[in-house]
């Protein structure tokens, strides 16, 4: 029996093995695909000087989003109106969703801008940024399949925007702050040698 | 006298050859400066056809007697030679970014003593078949490090100079192909013996094709050095985002159990 069980662990360490040496050989070529083509990091700094502008229509969109609408559309204007203005918000909220996901993904990539930027990494933050941006992703996916299949609640969306786009106010904010710091902190020493 | 198999003989002198190309074109380019290590691993390459050439022809694969001993010991060598211009080849890439690339060494190095250690652990342990368990292991390690280099690269977007991806793809690649060659070798070893060396030998033929094309021309981009930010910015800014990022999947819960948020 102890040679059979030898035996299977063998068999299973070779497909193991087999299987990750062509995904390792697979993904040399995955991650080197536009090596040469991407860009300094510079200008991907500048991303949070434009904060995100969905802001400025938050409350069309709440509006939009309010069950009691569409029962003032069925009310005054039938089945037909208030099935094709459901339809079309959900586009609109589909959309706004995506918008979402557009800010969340721009301020991980100023996150990883700074980390390659930095001295120093902390490899547990680096971690946790890792995992956290998986489960987002994860978690919007469903959010989204239950957006499609017309079971969500809605305000919620509002909310979900308003934490995605707050990260990246306060990165600006943050970015502003430590952009005084250095140039006052240039400024002294500037004097200092004066 | 036993003679080699005519194939054999023919990717070695074909290996030899371009090869040879390399080398003079790394030097007529002044690549040498920039990739010793990888420069030195071609020398080591030639070196050893050379020697195999010597140990092999009087007696042919067949006799393991004779040289067998001394023919792995260059390829120890060459496997050793070969980790070392991964490791440049990644200092390359991601040398110049201090903080990431001490991350990286840290989870690169943690990852490849894993794949070796299972490999050592979980491989064939009959002593004839040791050398190859060895090898595997070896290759595994250099396979990890190559690939997750480049992974680094990419998540962080980091540019990649042509020169140091073509060479790094091409180790991780041969490191890939060796790999699974002596794993088929290890479970087979009867009916793969010749295959295996044909496989080995159009491995790095391919490798050293896709070298040669590559540095037809002379090199001339090379990455900038990049202006590093002050510590206290990641510090400060990283840990807010993390912090957002928890927030916002414990939302992304709420909202997936239909649960009302918090004010």
């Amino acid at each position: 029996m102890a040679h059979g069980v030898a035996k299977a662990v063998n068999s299973l360490f070779f497909f193991v093995a087999v299987a990750a040496g062509l995904a390792l050989a697979g993904m040399s070529f995955w991650a080197l695909r536009g090596a040469s083509q991407r860009k300094g990091h510079g200008h991907c700094l500048g991303a949070l000087d434009s904060v995100p502008r969905d802001l400025d229509y938050m409350s069309q969109i709440r509006q939009s989003l309010d069950p009691a609408d569409l029962e003032f559309a069925k009310a005054k204007g039938g089945r037909h109106l208030e099935s094709r203005l459901r339809r079309e918000r959900r586009q609109v909220s589909l959309l706004y969703l995506a918008a979402i996901r557009r800010d969340f993904e721009q301020s991980l990539r100023v996150a990883r801008v700074i980390a390659v930027l930095s001295p120093e990494v902390s490899g547990s933050q680096e971690y946790e940024r890792i995992r956290q941006s998986m489960m987002f992703r994860w978690r919007f996916q469903m959010i989204k399949g239950r957006l499609l299949i017309g079971n969500m609640p809605q305000p919620q969306l509002v909310a979900l925007w308003q934490m995605a786009s707050s990260m990246a106010v306060q990165m600006e904010q943050t970015m502003a702050k430590l952009g005084e710091r250095a140039a006052l902190a240039a400024e002294l020493a500037l004097q200092s040698e004066k | 006298m036993l003679e080699l198999p005519t194939f054999i003989l023919t990717a070695w002198g074909l290996a030899t050859v371009l090869t040879l190309f390399l080398l003079v074109r790394i030097f007529l380019h002044r690549m040498y400066r920039r990739y010793p290590f990888f420069t030195f691993y071609l020398g080591a390459n030639l070196l050893q056809t050379a020697v195999l050439s010597f140990l092999y022809q009087p007696y042919g694969f067949s006799d393991t007697t004779h040289g067998c001993g001394s023919a792995w010991a260059t390829q120890a060598f060459v496997v050793v030679a070969r980790g070392f211009a991964a490791a440049e080849v990644s200092y390359r890439i991601l040398g110049k970014f201090k903080g990431v690339w001490a991350l990286a060494m840290k989870t690169l190095i943690a990852c490849g003593a894993i794949v070796l250690i299972s490999t050592l652990y979980f491989g064939t342990r009959s002593y004839p078949l040791a050398v190859i368990t060895l090898e595997m292991s070896l290759e595994g390690f250099i396979a990890t490090w190559i690939v997750g280099s480049l992974l680094f690269a990419r998540y962080y977007e980091v540019p990649v100079e042509p020169a140091a991806g073509m060479v790094g793809l091409g180790l991780g690649l041969l490191s890939c192909c060796r790999l699974l060659n002596d794993l088929v070798f290890e479970r087979h070893v009867q009916a793969y013996l010749d295959v295996w060396n044909y496989v080995s030998g159009v491995a790095f033929l391919c490798v050293l094709l896709l070298w040669n094309w590559y540095m037809r021309g002379p090199a001339t981009q090379t990455a900038h050095d990049p202006q590093l930010n002050t510590v206290q910015v990641y510090q400060s800014l990283i840990p807010q985002v993390n912090r957002k990022l928890a927030e916002l999947n414990q939302q992304l819960s709420r909202f997936w159990r239909t649960e009302s948020p918090k004010p």
